[in-house]
């Protein structure tokens, strides 16, 4: 009972470090080996296909890192207690924010693949193009890049070192200096992430632009970022590291997260689209075009039912939330829409607009969610899965969804 | 016009005792009882035992009832009433219509909720019979009604006194 005081001190209390079975870790080591390979086998033989699938891979466990650190410091902005056992785990995520900047210097190498800017020869064949000049181009682009992923790891130490400080010294102050810190990572992740986008994404197709972007981009970052958090707080569970620390009304609330998530991306996902249909101007309706053709309207069409019209009706009853197989399939769910998502924003520009899928795009994939997963293993071994000195964990054990 | 019953009520003035009160109540097989709290108190609802509200099963079927309309409105007015052509589009053009639709499903499914809500809980309520004016700030009450299964005045007083109340008294009406 929520106020019964006498109540949780009958509440096992255990947070130690989450240890995942071997077999997946011997997973997810194979993966990212497996991945590497192909990645380096790829860049001499492969160009045109490897590029693609990296900067996809890429930018998708980017959204992850960044996206845990965003829960973060949205709970800290709005001093959220009930989100205080379940916080760590965004937390976790951020581990694979340096790894960041190691892809980005990947990327650096396929920049000319991928982007027309980065040609010299098109960009001076292309007057459209040229005078995008004083953006697009390799200084002001890496310094982006990296500017990006440098400020991220920057945040991550602000934020995330506070709170790992605090699991070891209890001070209560952390948890209050980490809120100003908080409020300028939202301006500079709004900022940075909009551009980070727009940079990585946007940009294959450079004579098309669209105001929405950064917000299209984030709505699929943060969908998925809360389908892969409701997996790992189910995984800490079953794996017995965490006990007492977190239970169904922290998944309810998250699994609510994530269901007004859904609506999100649907509605930023119909935001864009509308305007450039009902304008009709060709240089805007490029976009759809190149996606609603030689067999991208399929694509397109199992975007809007999965990756919004399936959850959002399944999330609707409360018992969903509540249950774990269910819940768990339609995160698993969601995390495959948003690699379609990702897929679907940068594979019709490339292969002739032709729908292409292969090897390659699963062993590099796999290799970085090989790297993403290792890296968060790391860290939850290292420290606790529950930020456990946090002054508000009473809210959090106290924590009752109401109907 | 509601129906009042007259019963007996006890009063509280902490939180947690009126819960126990609730739960003691439920445990003996009470049906009809009732809690007046100032604010919503976490873990009535289990206390009591109350069964889940049915009104997100009207939010959504008069969301869904909306949708429909809105589907209607916007083809017949766009398409057989007085089809106009817009920009060479299709006289049905769904796109465009899917904000009006989304409207309409809102604006049926939050009325209806909320003329659901005022049905369910008898609202509105004229001149409400009153136990004790200090429930809106820090008292709390329990009350029985007359037709409460096994219901006998002396029990219950004796009852509400080892709960605890600090007050025992019959209600005329509630």
């Amino acid at each position: 009972m929520a106020n019964n005081h006498s109540d949780h001190h009958q509440i096992q209390l255990q947070a130690s470090p989450f240890l995942p079975s071997s077999g997946v870790k011997t997973a997810s080591v194979a993966a990212a080996a497996l991945g590497g390979l192909a990645l380096i086998v790829g860049i001499f033989k492969f160009q045109n296909q490897v590029w693609p699938a990296f900067l996809l891979a890429f930018f998708y466990f980017s959204c992850l890192a960044i996206g845990g650190l965003f829960f973060s410091a949205i709970h800290f902005v709005t001093k959220a207690g009930w989100s205080s056992s379940v916080r760590r785990i965004g937390e976790s995520f951020t581990a694979f924010i340096p790894f960041m900047l190691v892809g980005g210097l990947i990327l650096v190498f396929g920049l000319k693949t991928l982007y027309p800017w980065a040609d010299a020869e098109r960009m001076a064949s292309d007057a459209l193009l040229n005078v995008k000049k004083a953006y697009l181009n390799y200084p002001f682009f890496l310094i982006r890049l990296f500017g990006f992923g440098l400020l991220m790891w920057f945040f991550r130490h602000q934020i995330v070192g506070r709170s790992l400080t605090q699991d070891k010294t209890g001070d209560d102050q952390l948890t209050h200096s980490a809120v100003p810190w908080s409020i300028a990572f939202l301006f500079a992740f709004s900022l940075g992430f909009s551009l980070f986008s727009v940079d990585l994404l946007m940009a294959l197709l450079p004579h098309w632009y669209s105001t929405i972007w950064g917000v299209y981009c984030f709505s699929g970052l943060i969908q998925a970022t809360f389908a892969a958090m409701i997996l790992f707080a189910f995984a800490l569970v079953n794996s017995g590291a965490v006990k007492g620390y977190i239970n169904i009304e922290h998944i309810h609330d998250l699994a609510k997260y994530l269901k007004g998530f859904t609506v999100f991306w649907a509605y930023i996902a119909f935001s864009q689209f509308m305007l450039i249909w009902y304008a009709n101007i060709p240089e805007e309706t490029e976009f759809f075009l190149l996606r609603s053709q030689n067999g991208w309207l399929g694509i397109s069409m199992a975007l809007l039912i999965f990756r919004f019209i399936i959850p959002f009706l399944i999330l609707l009853p409360r018992g969903v939330k509540r249950s774990e197989g269910t819940l768990k399939l339609v995160c698993w769910g969601v995390l495959v829409m948003q690699f379609l998502d990702l897929y679907w924003l940068i594979y019709p520009n490339f292969n002739d607009n032709s729908v292409q899928f292969g090897v390659i795009e699963v062993l590099v994939f796999a290799g970085v969610a090989g790297v993403f997963m290792l890296s968060v293993f790391k860290f939850l071994e290292k420290n606790s899965p529950v930020a456990i000195k946090d002054p508000r964990m009473h809210e959090a054990l106290n924590h009752h969804v109401n109907y | 016009m509601a129906k009042y019953q007259s019963g007996i009520a006890g009063i509280w003035l902490e939180e947690d005792k009126i819960l126990e009160a609730a739960r003691k109540c439920q445990s003996l097989g009470f049906k009809k009882f009732d809690t007046i709290t100032p604010y919503p108190v976490h873990g009535m609802e289990e206390a009591m035992e109350i069964k889940r509200s049915n009104i997100p099963y009207v939010t959504f079927v008069a969301g869904l009832m909306g949708c429909l309309s809105g589907l209607l409105l916007t083809w017949w007015t766009s398409a057989v009433s007085w089809p106009i052509n817009v920009g060479g589009k299709p006289m049905f053009s769904l796109p465009a219509f899917i904000p009006v639709i989304f409207e309409l499903t809102i604006l049926f499914a939050a009325l209806l909720s909320v003329a659901a809500l005022f049905y369910l809980c008898g609202l509105p309520k004229i001149n409400p019979p009153l136990i004790d004016p200090d429930l809106t700030s820090h008292k709390f009450a329990l009350f029985i009604p007359k037709g409460e299964v096994g219901y006998d005045e002396n029990k219950i007083t004796e009852l509400f006194k080892q709960l605890g109340a600090a007050e025992v008294k019959k209600v005329a009406e509630y």
